[in-house]
């Protein structure tokens, strides 16, 4: 019997995985809408945001447009690979009830 | 049952995985307004035309609302970011605009604008192949419904009577950027309203 593979606890906490999803879709995005796109408090994803940044699947760039603070974030390979991973897992584990 | 509890929320995990990805998909539709403003300034621009028979009416109501929809749009994306797909619907959009300002600006000034069959016909063809084109990208099935429906204007102009042509052209306007608009900017409210906060 194969061995059940293991869930990424990075990954595997909800805000951060719906992080790393939405940043999957496009090329980088603001802090500000990731917030919108959440609806998380400003602490709970800047706390959530940095331990991926810590994992080294996000990468964040900040800058000033028109004099305003500006916090950019976007996916890195490492990140993507460990999401792809996560979702085959994810898989693998539910098998059958897939489906159901 | 604690398997079962467990397998749900692995699932949960999935539909998450899911929803968010689709948020890409979901900002299209926060285009709806557009629709709606380009087809009041086609029925502002047929009515000016029809009533004040000038040729300036298309030229500078489509001036008018290429103005209005840069900076409501520059307004509201604000900080939307950028998708690979949102480029490519955008582009597409932005490339059929300036065809349609370049086409009707001069046919409108040097006076050629006299044709209504085929001034009809050439707008209905340009909007079906933008729709078209928007709705294979994002195998969106009504947008794909619209461009049929700017296709059959396309065509019925070609062989119908000057009554004929005005009440189709309208009816397309009407269906397939005032419904189509309304219906974007609804679809995009209620996802709003159902998406919940996400926990940690």
């Amino acid at each position: 019997m194969p061995d059940s593979p293991e869930l990424n606890p990075v990954v595997h906490g909800r805000l951060r995985l719906a992080l790393l999803s939405l940043l999957s879709g496009v090329e980088e995005a603001e802090f500000t809408w990731l917030r919108a796109k959440t609806a998380a408090t400003d602490g709970n994803l800047g706390a959530q945001l940095l331990k991926l940044e810590e994992a080294g699947y996000v990468a964040v760039e900040k800058k000033f447009v028109s004099r305003k603070p500006q916090t950019l974030y976007r996916i890195s390979e490492t990140g993507r690979q460990a999401l792809t991973e996560y979702v085959q897992a994810l898989k693998q584990l539910l098998g059958p009830a897939i489906d159901t | 049952m604690q398997d079962h509890t467990a397998d749900q929320e692995l699932k949960d995990r999935l539909d998450l995985i899911e929803s968010m990805i689709a948020e890409g998909r979901r900002n299209i539709e926060s285009w709806g307004w557009t629709f709606v403003v380009w087809g009041l300034t086609y029925y502002i621009a047929i009515g000016w035309s029809a009533l004040g028979h000038s040729a300036w009416a298309w030229p500078v109501t489509i001036m008018i609302a290429v103005i209005v929809t840069v900076v409501v749009a520059t307004l509201k994306s604000d900080n939307h970011p950028v998708t690979t797909l949102g480029r490519a619907i955008g582009s597409i959009w932005m490339a059929l605009g300036i065809s349609m300002v370049v086409l009707f600006l001069s046919l409108g000034l040097s006076g050629r604008l006299t044709d209504q069959h085929l001034f009809v016909a050439v707008i209905s063809a340009i909007l079906g192949m933008a729709n078209g084109a928007s709705a294979l990208i994002l195998r969106w099935k009504v947008q794909f419904a619209c461009a049929v429906v700017w296709w059959a204007a396309t065509v019925g102009t070609c062989f119908a009577t000057d009554a004929q042509t005005t009440i189709m052209f309208l009816v397309a306007i009407f269906l397939c950027q005032i419904v189509f608009g309304i219906y974007g900017m609804i679809a995009e409210s209620n996802q709003r309203k159902r998406r919940g906060p996400i926990h940690a």
